[in-house]
């Protein structure tokens, strides 16, 4: 069956119970009182119908004498059958109290009716003086008759006295009993009622703020409903409904996401192959002239510039191929050892690079051309302006499950809103000239190529040089990305 | 707000339970309980004892005896009665206990026709055995069983004896006794006489009147108009002690007067400690009441044991004001 209907049902039989029982209990609590008003009632009528037989049987004794017809005769013994019904009703109202004067009181009915039995004989026998002698022994007897059921009535209200009050008593606290049972219940039914309508209401109530919720769109907060009903099914089936369309909504997001990603780094791949084809002025022609060059150099004795100029050509090939892969640390290092001394080349004393390379990160994978624009970047920012040179610290630090690489230098720093600019990848005004790939490119494929927002960071304070910090996961299985 | 309506609606909720639960424990509480319905329709042997002098000292003592020996014997015992010596009344009781049929009548005796009459002829045809109690009749006039109560002749004699030693061998004194023939009030005269009548000395007047105070005033006041020079009175009834006395102090005091009487007046005994009366037989009610009742227990269940048809003769002595202080 239907739990609320259930519930509604209970009430009802609830109610209908105290009723039925508070009735059942007056209704024989009446009927109790009632018998008992009957038999004190019915004690006091037999007595009076004593007399009053008694003195129907002096008046038909009397008539019967005047005239002994049958008819007369008929009376007397239809007054003498009563008189021996009566005393037989008598007998049943005796008890410890009355029994002495209750006996007498039959002994009186049983003289009475043999005064009368000897009236008559007497009369039968013709002897007129005997006979009325006798009738007025029996008028005698039916006057003690009468007195004695007044004193036996008398006796009979004094021993019944307490119990006449005490239903008189009984009475009036029924009557109290009533008012108290009425408040009684009015008040046990309105806990009931308040109890009954909060259990269904209150689930709906909870409900409807959950439903509230939903349509405001937080689709996160679970629906609770604490209730055995209806309702809690329905919460149930609610709750079922929200998580379906949590999770469809959330599955949205992700492939929004990924879509928004995959073309982001099309977008970026697009833009360094722009810039590797713009540089494309036929780069196998100036790779191998810049090879020949180098072997010329050799030969002409000039063994730096020709080292110089394989540093250049690897530099270049290297550009022109790992774009759109990712490469090992180790070859990323040789990348950028070949940058160092391209730049150093340049600046001679005035740039000191200390590099403190852990050998044991040198697998982990990177994107390319990662590191090389930051060192630029630094030279460019720390090395360039500065008449004194500076120094440029690169130090490459296992952590566990990730591996650092700190890029210091003791330029001139910056402030941070500029930090803010550069990790928000906005494109920063370029000073200098760089081999073309900014630093927020570098900082969109790092995250891109991670799938992590905090890869990269900077500390920096005007004056006192700048720290990029990479943090690079380890990832298990590297996967070609793109 | 609400947890508190609530709270505050439970918490009536049991002071209501709490009273309702009291009402109704008032309610179906069964009081008054009703007597126990009577067992055996045969059973005890159901005495009745019947005085005209109910409610005077004298007579409850020996009620009180009756019933204590009655309860003894596994017998039902009633005092029926009439107050104040009413005549009439007192017959009526009797005839009702007849015809009531009950298994033994205890009375006062009253010698009357009436009375007699009763116990005689009514009392044997309905076969119910009479025992006299502290007043007698003569046993030839009616068919009493036996008597209990004081030897009222030797009642009369320690009077009078009391008289001449208080008095000495010379006096007037008057006797005061009912006009109607009290049985017993002869004996007490006679054996006064007996007594008396060899003091020469002595002048017994005798005097009667009716039971009605009224008369006995006026009766005490005519003797001591009569003769001023009374030296004691004896009440033979010991009603006619109280209005005797109280119209006697109304003329002198009564200190210098002799008086006696008996205590089986309503106020002989009062009168006696107020010393009023000089002296009073004393009876033995307590007594009577229970040997009237084992004798009459004893003749029911044996009626072959016969009664001492004489009676059965109680205690009697003399109180003096004397022994009293």
């Amino acid at each position: 069956m239907n739990k609320i209907q259930k519930k509604v049902w209970m009430l009802a039989l609830v109610v209908l119970f105290i009723m039925s029982a508070i009735w059942i209990t007056l209704t024989y609590y009446n009927q109790k009182t009632q018998s008992q008003y009957n038999d004190v009632l019915q004690r006091y009528l037999s007595l009076n119908e004593v007399t009053v037989i008694s003195q129907q049987l002096v008046t038909d004794l009397n008539n019967y004498l005047i005239k002994p017809t049958p008819d007369n005769l008929e009376k007397l013994d239809a007054s003498k059958k009563q008189i021996h019904e009566a005393k037989d009703e008598i007998f049943d109202l005796r008890n410890e109290e009355n029994e002495f004067a209750l006996t007498n009181y039959t002994n009186l009915l049983e003289s009475l009716v043999e005064t009368t039995d000897r009236s008559m004989m007497l009369q039968s026998e013709q002897e007129a003086e005997g006979s009325n002698e006798e009738f007025s022994e029996a008028t005698r007897i039916s006057t003690y008759i009468s007195e004695m059921t007044l004193t036996i009535i008398d006796t009979e209200l004094k021993t019944y006295e307490r119990f006449y009050r005490s239903i008189i008593e009984q009475s009036e606290e029924l009557k109290q009993l009533g008012i108290w049972l009425l408040l009684l219940i009015t008040f046990v039914l309105l806990l009931l009622t308040y109890w009954f309508s909060i259990s269904i209401t209150k689930p709906v109530q909870m409900l409807t703020q959950s439903a509230n919720e939903l349509s405001k769109g937080r689709f996160d907060l679970e629906i609770k409903v604490d209730s055995n009903d209806e309702i809690s099914f329905l919460a149930q089936t609610f709750d079922r409904m929200r998580i379906n369309i949590n999770n469809l909504i959330i599955e949205i997001q992700e492939k929004a996401q990924l879509e928004r990603e995959l073309q982001q780094n099309k977008l970026l791949l697009q833009e360094s192959q722009l810039l590797g084809l713009q540089s494309q002025i036929n780069p196998h022609f100036l790779f191998n002239t810049l090879n020949i060059l180098s072997k010329k150099a050799y030969l002409e004795g000039a063994e730096e510039t020709s080292d110089l100029l394989v540093s250049v050509a690897g530099l270049l090939r290297y550009n022109l191929k790992r774009l759109d892969r990712p490469v090992t640390l180790y070859e990323e290092l040789i990348v950028l050892k070949q940058y160092i001394e391209i730049q150093q080349a340049r600046f001679t004393d005035r740039l000191n690079v200390h590099m403190e390379v852990d050998e044991s990160c040198l697998n982990v994978k990177i994107p390319g051309l990662t590191l090389q624009p930051i060192i630029e970047n630094a030279v460019i920012h720390a090395i360039e302006p500065e008449e004194d040179g500076g120094h440029i610290w690169f130090r490459v630090i296992d952590k566990g499950n990730a591996v650092i690489i700190e890029i210091e230098d003791d330029g001139k720093g910056m402030s941070h809103e500029k930090i803010n600019q550069l990790l928000g990848g906005q494109k920063v005004p370029a000073e200098g000239h760089s081999t073309g790939i900014g630093f927020a490119n570098v900082v969109q494929r790092l995250r891109i190529f991670y799938r992590a927002e905090n890869v990269l960071g900077i500390e920096s304070e005007e004056g006192k040089g700048t720290k990029v910090i990479m943090t690079l996961p380890k990832m298990g299985e590297e996967k070609q990305y793109g | 707000m609400r947890k508190f309506g609530l709270a505050l609606i439970g918490l009536l909720c049991i002071v209501l339970c709490y009273f309702t639960l009291l009402s109704a424990e008032k309610v179906f509480r069964t009081n008054g309980q009703l007597p126990a319905a009577a067992g055996s329709a045969e059973g005890k042997p159901r005495l009745i004892l019947i005085t005209k002098n109910l409610d005077t000292p004298f007579w409850d003592q020996i009620a009180k005896g009756a019933l204590e020996q009655a309860e003894k014997e596994g017998a039902d015992l009633e005092v029926w009665g009439s107050y104040g010596n009413n005549q009439e009344d007192f017959l009526e009781k009797i005839e009702v206990a007849l015809y009531s049929k009950v298994d033994g009548i205890i009375v006062q005796g009253s010698d009357s026709e009436e009375f007699n009459d009763l116990t005689k002829v009514k009392a044997s045809f309905h076969g119910i055995p009479i025992i006299t109690v502290a007043n007698d009749v003569p046993k030839e006039k009616s068919l009493r069983k036996t008597y209990v109560g004081s030897d009222q002749f030797l009642a009369g004699k320690m009077i009078a004896e009391q008289l001449v030693s208080d008095m000495g061998a010379a006096g007037k004194v008057v006797v005061m006794a009912n006009m109607r023939h009290e049985y017993y009030q002869d004996q007490r005269l006679e054996g006064l006489r007996s007594v008396l009548d060899a003091y020469v000395g002595i002048d017994l007047i005798f005097s009667e009147t009716t039971e009605v105070r009224k008369d006995i005033l006026a009766k005490t006041q005519q003797i001591l108009n009569e003769s001023p020079d009374l030296d004691g009175f004896i009440a033979l009834n010991a009603d006619f002690a109280s209005p005797m006395i109280q119209e006697i102090s109304k003329r002198s005091q009564v200190e210098p007067y002799y008086i006696y009487s008996f205590d089986d007046g309503p106020e002989s005994l009062a009168l006696f400690e107020q010393e009023k009366l000089d002296g009073i037989i004393k009876q033995a009610p307590d007594t009577m009441g229970r040997t009237s009742v084992s004798l009459m227990m004893n003749w029911l269940k044996d009626e072959a044991l016969p009664l001492d048809m004489d009676g059965y003769l109680t205690d009697i002595r003399m109180l003096k004001v004397k022994d009293q202080r």
